[in-house]
């Protein structure tokens, strides 16, 4: 008797809001990421991520259960890329895709979302170009070029006039080159010469006497994280120009916390912008790190990666509550544009026209704390910053 | 001028680097003629125990080296047993097929236990210090990498040319069944010359860690690196394990000083030149 | 022993017949397999097509390797050529599936001329090392040439237009598996034909001993680098298949990953036999496929580990251990008899 009341009180309730919803159904979120291979780390921390957002807001909608599903893509391939949202999609009948670390797999998923009805909610790949390609994607992440504009402006408030710029030949590389010269001149300083090192490279001591030759007052540079980034700002310390006084300048990519135990004291004083630091003091980010350490397993691995996860599962249990549980790729969206909510890396909103979020930007320096660890220490904030490379195109 | 000697203190360093890493892949290449592409492999685990020694239980360096190498040869000898011994003798590709698959049960074991971070080694205090060469400072440690690299070659050169082990070395090498006639043990030959060539790349890992960091996917990442440095040498030689290593590492770095843009055009350009000048590599023994 | 050397004359006499009669068999098994994986897996149709692209590839290794003998860890070069050509021109306004493979084909094998030319010059070890090579300046030229391919970004934006103008390239992926199953038995056939005429049978003797082959008046050089133009076009069809599928051409399809991948899957299945590059992709590729989706974070312990079995239990890859066990069986039946 009891039950048979509360199906109808349940079934009234429904047609009173003027929705009958899919019956507590399942709803699939699939996750795609690199969780093998030499990205594993980024992929380990998509996990946590979403992981920790669930132990936190519970595993379930408006009485949706949510089951999330990972899918391996180790490295950038669109065809493996492809064939795994096609999987999940037709397959594991996902309402909603997410992850996603590189730019040419979520160029290979966009074509897919129009006939599928499913959105995509992108936890990092940072190409702006990406939002063009589908209205369907929604981006919780950042893009090099908002990391990186912030950057001109300090450079040359902090006395700099000449920089090189020395970034890693590939997509995002360029894109840092370009926006920080674009900023740098506009505040009045001058790229004296810009540097493209082969993307392998990890010794990097003819590089730094190719920066010393320049004459520059400060470098800047842009590489991929893990042993790149470690050979460079080894070699930045052993040739001996950080006793030299040149000034170093990147965006955050560069001080990732899962990359400062290695990098140890060679990273000291290193001035990078980024949108988010394991170290934020907010009461959302104590929140936020006590659960995704849990789930990651220690701290140290923790890094941005994982915001982005946890900001876009955010998004997604948003789509799932405006749709109520129906497969409806237009309102999912549609009720995301413009919500604005604070993210563990501070206010944050979705650009109701681009779909990528407006954040802030944070200058920070890697500093020694009392435990002797270093971390990204937060000095200045350049609030609600949107995707320059969008507003430009 | 001052430049141009900058750039070749580099080059001789990043040169020594790879030559202690390689010259283990160039001996089992060229003295057992196993294609093991698993040296990386073996050269990162060396890299991990020396991480793990060093780091989280405050050794020194050179305790943390030693137990590497030896650790090393520990790990690799049950898959010298088990596996390597199958394949002696193998066509090459099947030597290939075993061998990426011991690279990625390595690889996927390494990362389940050590996690996915990058590790380093910490040098001693003295290692660390930029040394003053006159007209510029180097890292204390590359000078270190050129003597460990210097050593290495001299004594390997004294022990496959002067010693009676190294005759009967190259007497298995040359002709396994009439060595093994002879009252050559040639099993035992085998398994010797395999823990050299893995206490090699042990060291060479370690010592290397400062030019090649360590991570989980080492093993695949310089894999390309290491099998193309031993065929330029010429597989099983050590003065050509030099030369290559000292080329290619002057033209990697010249390269990526005066146009990093075309760093890689330059090193495969140069690869694919001396491949089809000297076909056997500068040295290899001719068959 | 007598028996032994008997038995290929016996062979040969019913051979033309016999062999003919095998293709039949084995390309209507393809077919067959191909159309079952449709019926059975109608969800994972992308995967599958996938895996025709890269069996692909794998077939124009087994042509250099299998039957020239020439080992190469570069022909992602050839794939990366067709696939990147078909893109140009797609993202240019060529949109005509079958102009597309064409066009693949044709720069697969202005590839597979240009690698042949260099790479036949040296021998062993020097000849995998030189398809290094050439394929990181392939993947160089197509990072630095990103006005064209997009670089790291991939070149993105591809609109096939409906095959034959009905049957449209969408989220299910039928006409995309159905055309590649299409494309793949054309090719396999040709290829059949092509290893078991007089020039195949050429490249076979090279393979086994080329000192010979001169000696006896043949020209070494011309008949691999004509093998090496077919593989190119070969591999260069799967590049174009992969473009035309994925709508995305990324740099990972002229990578050495993929080089080294394809040769793996082919020592796998077996050399010199083309079912054996079937075979093994197939293996290689539901493998890693099945074994991933089980555990994301561990599958390539996994995937070592079944190469590491396959050379304990298989040395001549699992085609091989076909044969074998056929081999033993009819020896079973032959001592019955």
């Amino acid at each position: 008797m009891k039950v048979a009341k509360k199906i109808l009180g349940v079934a009234v309730g429904a047609l009173l809001l003027g929705s009958v919803p899919a019956m507590a159904e399942t709803i699939k979120v699939g996750i795609i990421g690199p969780f093998s291979g030499p990205f594993a780390l980024q992929g380990k921390n998509f996990q946590a991520g979403v992981e920790a957002y669930m132990a936190l807001n519970g595993k379930s909608v408006k009485g949706h259960e949510i089951e999330v599903i990972y899918r391996d893509l180790p490295a950038a391939n669109p065809a493996q890329s492809r064939a795994l949202a096609q999987e999940l999609i037709v397959k594991d009948k996902v309402q909603y895709l997410g992850g996603v670390y590189f730019t040419p797999d979520a160029m290979a998923i966009t074509p897919l979302l129009k006939q599928a009805n499913t959105p995509l909610v992108i936890f990092n790949a940072a190409t702006s170009a990406i939002m063009t390609q589908s209205p369907f994607v929604v981006r919780t992440s950042f893009t090099t070029a908002q990391t990186t504009t912030p950057l001109g402006k300090i450079a040359v408030e902090r006395g700099v006039k000449k920089v090189i710029s020395a970034v890693s030949d590939y997509g995002p590389g360029v894109d840092a080159e370009n926006a920080f010269k674009k900023a740098f001149e506009a505040a009045g300083g001058k790229v004296v010469e810009a540097v493209r090192m082969p993307l392998n490279t990890t010794d990097f001591s003819p590089i730094m006497q190719r920066v010393r030759d320049s004459g520059a007052e400060a470098v800047f540079a842009f590489l991929p994280s893990g042993p790149t980034t470690l050979g460079f700002v080894k070699a930045y310390n052993e040739t001996g120009l950080k006793q030299a006084g040149i000034k170093f300048f990147a965006p955050g990519d560069l001080t990732q916390e899962s990359d400062l135990p290695a990098l140890g004291d060679a990273a000291l004083g290193l001035l990078t912008t980024f949108h988010y630091s394991v170290s934020h003091d907010s009461p959302e980010n104590k929140r936020f790190v006590e659960a995704a350490t849990k789930a990651i397993g220690s701290v140290e691995q923790l890094s941005f990666p994982a915001v982005g996860a946890f900001d876009g599962m955010h998004v997604i249990y948003k789509m799932i509550e405006a749709t109520d549980g129906k497969q409806d790729a237009q309102k999912a969206v549609d009720a995301v544009k413009g919500m604005a909510w604070t993210s563990p890396r501070g206010p944050v909103s979705i650009d109701a026209e681009t779909r990528h979020i407006t954040e802030n930007i944070y200058l920070r320096e890697v500093a020694k704390g009392p435990d002797g660890k270093t971390y990204n220490k937060e000095i200045q904030t350049f609030p609600n910053q949107k995707d320059p490379g969008l507003a430009t195109q | 001028m001052q430049t141009a000697l900058s750039i070749a203190i580099d080059a001789f360093a990043y040169g020594m680097a790879l030559f202690i890493i390689c010259i283990g892949l160039s001996l089992t290449m060229g003295l057992m003629r196993v294609v093991n592409l698993a040296h990386g492999a073996f050269a990162m685990i060396a890299g991990y125990i020396a991480s793990y020694a060093a780091r989280d239980l405050g050794l020194g360096y050179a305790v943390a080296i030693f137990l590497a190498i030896i650790g090393t040869i520990v790990i690799s000898i049950p898959l010298e047993r088990l596996l390597y011994r199958r394949i002696y003798g193998s066509p090459e590709l099947t030597q290939v097929l075993m061998t990426i698959g011991i690279t990625f049960c390595v690889i996927g074991i390494t990362n389940y236990f050590f996690g996915p971070t990058l590790k380093t080694i910490p040098l001693p205090g003295s290692l660390t210090q930029p040394v003053d060469v006159g007209f510029r400072t180097i890292a204390g440690h590359r000078l270190f990498v050129v003597a460990c690299g210097l050593v290495v070659a001299g004594g390997l050169w004294f022990l496959i040319e002067r010693t009676s082990f190294g005759i009967k070395l190259r007497a298995t090498v040359d002709n396994a069944a009439m060595a093994d006639a002879l009252g050559v043990r040639t099993q035992v030959v085998y398994a010797i010359s395999f823990a050299i060539a893995i206490g090699l790349a042990a060291l060479g890992g370690v010592v290397g860690a400062e030019f090649l960091p360590i991570e989980p996917y080492y093993a695949l990442r310089y894999m390309v690196t290491f099998l193309v440095v031993v065929s330029v040498g010429g597989a099983g030689s050590i003065l050509g394990a030099v030369v290559a290593c000292l080329l290619l590492g002057a033209v990697d770095t010249t390269g990526r000083y005066l146009m990093p843009e075309f760093g890689n055009f330059f090193f495969y350009a140069a690869v694919i030149a001396i491949v089809c000048v000297f076909p056997r590599g500068f040295f290899g023994r001719a068959q | 022993m007598q028996v032994a050397a008997q038995t290929p004359e016996i062979a040969t006499s019913s051979s033309a017949g016999y062999r003919w009669a095998r293709d039949a068999v084995g390309v209507t098994l393809i077919l067959a397999a191909g159309l079952a994986g449709y019926w059975l897996f109608p969800d994972n149709l992308a995967l599958l097509t996938r895996v025709i692209a890269v069996a692909l590839l794998v077939l124009s290794i087994d042509l250099v390797t299998g039957y020239g003998g020439v080992a190469t860890l570069g022909q992602a070069a050839l794939f990366g050529a067709g696939a990147y050509a078909a893109g140009i021109a797609c993202v240019n306004g060529v949109t005509e599936p079958l102009t597309l493979i064409l066009i693949g084909a044709v720069a697969g094998a202005v590839a597979g001329l240009f690698m042949g030319t260099i790479m036949l010059r040296a021998h062993g070890l020097a000849q995998l090392v030189l398809s290094i090579a050439i394929v990181q300046l392939f993947h160089e030229a197509a990072n630095k040439a990103s006005a064209y391919t997009g670089g790291s970004d991939g070149l993105a934006g591809l609109m096939v237009s409906p095959l034959f103008g009905a049957f449209e390239f969408d989220l299910w992926g039928r006409t995309a598996y159905l055309f590649g199953l299409a494309l793949l038995i054309v090719v396999f056939a040709s290829l059949r034909f092509i290893v078991s005429s007089p020039f195949g049978m050429l490249c076979r003797g090279i393979k086994e001993d080329p000192v010979r082959i001169r000696a006896m008046g043949a020209f070494v050089f011309p008949v691999l680098l004509k093998m090496f133009v077919i593989s190119g076009a070969v591999a260069g069809i799967g590049g174009a298949l992969a473009a035309i599928s994925t709508q995305v051409v990324g740099l990972d399809s002229v990578s050495f990953e993929l080089s080294a991948n394809a040769l793996v899957m082919l020592v796998l299945g077996g050399l010199g036999t083309l079912y054996g590059a079937l075979v093994g992709t197939v293996i290689f590729m539901g493998f890693e496929h099945v074994v991933s989706a089980i555990n994301p974070f561990h599958w390539m312990t996994m995937v070592g580990a079944l190469l590491i079995g396959v050379v304990l239990a298989a040395p001549g890859g699992l085609s091989g251990l076909l044969d074998r066990m056929s081999g033993i069986s009819r020896r079973r039946k032959e001592k019955r008899t």
